[in-house]
C-alpha cells in the first residue's frame, strides 16, 4: 500500500493490486460460486476474476493437477476443487452432495471437434453434446433438486455458450448445435427459477485465445487465421474479457438481468 | 496407407472436378474448386480413413497431393 499526502487535507491511498469496496454492487464479497471447467481457459480466468472481486470459488474439472494449481494460485482460503467429469451422472451426484449452498454456478466446460456434415458420426456427436450440453442441464437439475442454489438472493447462473450458436461456421455443426441447445435451455431454466429469484444468463463469446481455439487454429492456414483476425475491430478476445462479464453477471450489479444472452465479439458481428 | 487409395479418397472430396484429372502430381491448391470447405473435407477424410491428423501446416507446405501423402504417411 502506498500513501501520498498533498498540501491540503486530502490523503490518497493506493492499494497494491486490485481492491473492491465490499459495499459495491459489483463486489462478490461473502459469496461462493461453483465453476465447471475451472482447470483452463475461460473457466480458469473466471475463477481468478471471482476471487479478485472478493468471492470464493469451488472449481470442477477432470484434470486434478490443474485444479490443484488453481487452488495454489488463489489460496486455500479463496478456492477449493472437486475432481469431476460432469459427463458422468455419478460425478454430478458426488459434486452436488459435496458442495454447500452457493450463490451461483458457471458452466464453462466445452470441447470442440470439427467435421463436415457428411463425415459426422453419432458417437462423436453424442460425445460433444454430452460434455457441452447434457452436463450443464443435468448438473443444474441436481443442484436445484437438492436446493444448492441460494433462493431469494439474486443468485446467478452463467452459461458460457458461443457465437457459434448464431453463425454457421463450416464443419462446426456439433459444437454449434451444443451451444445453441445451451442458449435455448437457458431461457427455459431462467423462467423456471425466476420465482426463486435465481437468475440465468448466457454469454456468447466469439474467438477467444485459449487452448480450445488453438486446437481449431492448428487445422487452418496462417492466412486464414490472419484474415479472420482482421475482421475483429478489437482483435481476438482474452479469457479475462469473458471472465469480467461473468463477474458482472454473478454480482448484484446485474440483479435485474435474467434470461439474457450477451455477445462478446470485439465488434466482429455488427461492425461492418 | 495405400497411395492410390489415398488419391481416390482425395479426389472424392471434389464435386465438380473430374476425378480422372486429379493425380499425385496435381497442385491441389491451384484447382478451381479448392476451397476452405474442401480442405476441411480432406482433413476429415484422412482422420476417418487413416486415423491421420492433417494440420494447416501440412496443407500449406505441400504443393502436390503426392507431397501431402508423403508428409502424412510417414507418421
Amino acid at each position: 500500500m502506498h500513501e501520498f499526502s498533498g498540501n491540503g487535507n486530502i490523503t490518497l491511498i493506493i492499494q497494491d493490486g486490485f481492491h473492491m469496496d465490499q459495499s459495491s454492487p459489483f463486489s462478490l464479497s461473502g459469496k461462493i460460486f461453483v465453476v465447471a471447467g475451472a482447470s483452463s481457459g475461460i473457466g480458469l480466468a473466471i475463477c481468478h476474476s471471482i476471487v479478485k472481486a472478493g468471492g470464493k470459488v469451488i472449481g470442477l474439472a477432470r484434470r486434478e493437477e490443474r485444479l490443484q494449481a488453481m487452488v495454489n494460485e488463489l489460496g486455500k482460503e479463496n478456492a477449493s476443487y472437486i475432481k469431476a467429469d460432469l459427463s458422468k451422472d455419478e460425478d454430478i451426484t458426488h459434486v452436488v452432495d459435496q458442495i454447500p449452498e452457493v450463490n451461483g454456478y458457471v458452466h464453462a466446460t466445452g470441447i470442440i471437434k470439427l467435421s463436415p456434415l457428411k463425415f459426422l458420426k453419432r458417437e462423436t456427436l453424442e460425445e460433444i453434446m454430452n460434455v457441452n450440453y447434457f452436463s450443464m442441464v443435468l448438473t443444474l437439475a441436481e443442484m436445484t433438486k437438492k436446493k444448492k442454489i441460494k433462493k431469494q438472493a439474486y443468485s446467478s447462473i452463467v452459461l458460457i455458450s458461443s457465437i457459434n450458436a448464431l453463425v454457421g461456421s463450416k464443419s462446426n455443426l456439433m459444437y454449434a448445435g451444443s451451444k445453441g441447445a445451451m442458449s435455448s435451455a437457458s431461457r427455459v431454466i431462467a423462467n423456471e427459477l425466476a420465482g426463486q429469484k435465481i437468475r440465468v444468463n448466457t454469454i456468447k463469446p466469439a474467438m477467444v485465445d485459449t487452448d480450445l481455439a488453438s486446437d481449431v487454429q492448428d487445422l487452418l492456414s496462417k492466412e486464414t487465421i490472419d484474415k479472420d483476425k482482421e475482421s475483429y475491430p478489437f482483435g481476438y478476445g482474452t479469457p479475462e474479457d469473458v471472465a469480467n462479464t461473468t463477474v458482472f453477471l454473478l454480482s448484484d450489479a446485474s440483479k435485474w438481468i435474467t434470461g439474457q444472452s450477451f455477445i462478446l465479439d470485439g465488434g466482429w458481428l455488427n461492425l461492418v | 496407407m495405400d497411395k492410390d487409395a489415398f488419391l481416390k479418397s482425395f479426389a472424392d472430396q471434389f464435386d465438380d472436378t473430374d476425378p480422372a484429372s486429379i493425380t499425385l502430381d496435381t497442385k491441389f491448391k491451384e484447382l478451381e474448386e479448392w476451397s476452405s470447405m474442401v480442405a476441411l473435407m480432406i482433413i476429415a477424410m484422412a482422420d476417418e480413413n487413416y486415423n491421420k491428423k492433417i494440420t494447416g501446416a501440412d496443407l500449406r507446405e505441400s504443393g502436390t497431393i503426392g507431397q501431402l501423402y508423403e508428409r502424412i504417411s510417414s507418421r
